[in-house]
């Protein structure tokens, strides 16, 4: 049975680099995800190192997903079913994760991965999504449910989630790993020269999009790559101690624009986490204070029976979940 | 809004997608389809028959949807369509008989086609709007069912008990169109007293120090319109009593958007009568 009761307590979050980002700081590894807008060779080589891409997509059309590339039953290294509804973000990055030599981790996933050693993909699947810490370092970036809007019984928003799909290199293949599949699907092995591993998952991820009739298809890309800030500032300091000023500021504004990409995930997260019903309300009573409430509620209704119109004139439907 | 506007009601539970296949399974929660007329817009919603509360509201534009039996499906699978997007809302019927599956389909088709359609009962040789239910079973028909409209009204009653005469689920304001920054920044300028007001309601790890700054970029941020999204959606169910008290305002202030706004207003007023605030 799906539906409701299939999530066993995992929230829908949102698929953003900043969500990925913070959940890889709590399971203690050094990596962080990017939005990766093109597969292009330029594209790639500036994220590099690169550990594995994710391919999210929502598919809108009912046909069949075509198969590309073989399975493999005997695959060696780590990968996990889709148990539970809501869990595919932190099982995609687990499943990539899983399959990285000597990555650094904290002890709670360490543990978590030794434990599942050897285990069938289902049984392991079970395992990860039972692990309470690992839940709730999933759902600290969803939206608090102090509006306790599941006691309410609104639409639940399930159906708009994206599917997520790992591709990443291992022992010399190029794999695709995707909780929904019944094992690892290997997609040959790849040319280690050159760019190696990416040039064999770009093709594979250009034909899998061109599989789909155009605009069935609602994807997008992201990066698991290793966190830069740690090099950039050790490069930094390092050529500032040897008096290269010239060369430090290529660097300072690479450095510059790190930071300000942290400061905005760590501002958009704390309004993730946060209940807003408060400021909303707040907000409300301050417009009425200052006497201008009525008035925006009365430009407000005549937006919402313009969008009525509009909606009704183009026959689209509102849908509001 | 009272139940005039019912058009028709049937047991049906709701079904989805297993995320990532094409299986569609059925969710074991009781229910029903009701199709009614509000404000001159069709709405198609799902009440859970347990809770009695609308989980689903779908607003219909002529023509756009269709109503049809999953072939591929075992059992009574009903798909929504819509031709203006790809969204699909799997429903299955529940009434214990099939034998008027395909009398509320064609129904649920006319209305969907033309909302002033009159639904036609008890005559088999309605023709099918929905050409893919020509087959569909008439297994074994216990036909013991009563005139159909004391059913309906029976039914209604049932579902309409525990919200009874709440506040219709849609509201013709959205908080979403009163909180823009567009109507929020000219307070900020012409009431700067209320800014700090307005801090203690903000995120407590945000990496910088409130300011009018912040305030406004969180306005805008799509976090924040989200959860004011969730919030109006939540007030539209008409069932926020509880939560509403805590913010000070009356029980009532949680039944609807319009109430929600007027109780705000009255608790501005009386707080500005506290506060003597000289404002304009």
């Amino acid at each position: 049975m799906s539906g409701d009761d299939d999530s066993n307590g995992w929230q829908l979050t949102e698929s953003d680099p900043g969500v990925f980002s913070e959940l890889l700081k709590t399971l203690g590894v050094p990596l962080i995800v990017d939005d990766l807008y093109s597969l292009d060779s330029e594209s790639l080589a500036s994220l590099q190192p690169l550990h594995a891409l994710i391919f999210l997509f929502k598919w809108v059309s009912t046909s069949s997903d075509s198969m590309s590339g073989n399975y493999d039953p005997e695959f060696p290294g780590f990968f996990a079913h889709q148990v539970v509804n809501n869990a595919c973000a932190t099982l995609a990055v687990l499943n990539a994760l899983g399959n990285i030599p000597a990555l650094k981790s904290g002890s709670q996933l360490t543990q978590l991965l030794e434990f599942t050693n050897g285990m069938d993909p289902q049984t392991r699947g079970l395992v990860i999504t039972s692990s309470d810490w690992l839940r709730e370092a999933h759902n600290s970036l969803s939206p608090p449910s102090a509006i306790s809007l599941d006691g309410l019984g609104l639409p639940k928003q399930t159906e708009d989630a994206y599917h997520f799909v790992v591709y990443l290199p291992f022992m010399g293949s190029l794999y695709e790993l995707d909780g929904l599949k019944p094992h690892a699907v290997r997609h040959g092995s790849y040319n280690e020269t050159g760019e190696g591993w990416l040039s064999r998952a770009r093709e594979v991820i250009e034909n899998r999009i061109a599989t789909y009739p155009p605009g069935a298809l609602d994807f997008s890309l992201l990066a698991l790559r290793e966190d830069p800030l740690p090099l950039i500032q050790a490069e930094l300091a390092e050529l500032q101690a040897a008096g290269k000023q010239a060369e430090a500021a290529g660097l300072v504004v690479k450095l510059e624009s790190e930071t300000s990409k942290r400061n905005r995930w760590n501002f958009e997260n704390s309004l993730r986490r946060h209940n807003h019903v408060g400021l909303v309300h707040s907000l409300l009573v301050s417009l009425a204070k200052a006497g201008k409430l009525e008035s925006a509620k009365e430009r407000a209704k005549g937006i919402m029976k313009e969008r009525v119109s509009k909606a009704k004139s183009k026959g689209e439907v509102m849908d509001e979940s | 809004m009272g139940d005039s506007g019912t058009l028709l009601a049937f047991k049906a539970g709701r079904a989805f997608r297993r995320e990532g296949t094409n299986f569609v399974d059925p969710s074991p929660a009781k229910g029903a389809i009701l199709l009614r007329k509000e404000d001159d817009l069709l709405h198609l919603m799902w009440k859970n028959r347990t809770s009695n509360e609308v989980e689903e509201d779908l607003i219909l534009f002529p023509s756009d949807a269709t109503f049809l039996k999953v072939s591929q499906a075992p059992g009574r699978v009903y798909v929504l369509k819509f031709s203006s997007s790809n969204q699909r809302h799997f429903f299955w019927m529940q009434d214990a008989s099939s034998a008027r599956d395909e009398e509320f389909v064609n129904n649920v088709n006319g209305f969907l086609m033309d909302p002033d359609y009159e639904a036609s009962w008890g005559s088999s040789s309605q023709p099918s709007t929905s050409t893919s239910t020509a087959g569909a079973s008439q297994s074994s028909a216990p036909s013991n069912f009563q005139a159909t409209p004391e059913q309906l009204a029976q039914l209604q009653q049932l579902l309409t008990s525990a919200v009874g005469s709440g506040a219709p689920p849609h509201s013709d304001v959205s908080l979403n169109d009163i909180l823009t920054p567009a109507n929020i920044t000219p307070l900020f300028t012409s009431h700067p007293d209320l800014i700090p007001t307005l801090f203690p309601h903000l995120p407590p790890d945000l990496p910088m120090p409130p300011s009018p700054e912040v305030l406004q970029r969180i306005i805008s941020s799509p976090q924040f319109r989200s959860a004011v999204s969730s919030f109006d959606q939540a007030l539209r169910t008409g069932l926020l009593g509880g939560l509403v008290r805590g913010l000070g305002l009356p029980e009532e202030a949680g039944t609807g958007i319009e109430p929600f706004l007027r109780a705000i207003q009255s608790q501005a007023e009386s707080e500005r009568g506290e506060d003597s605030m000289d404002t304009d």
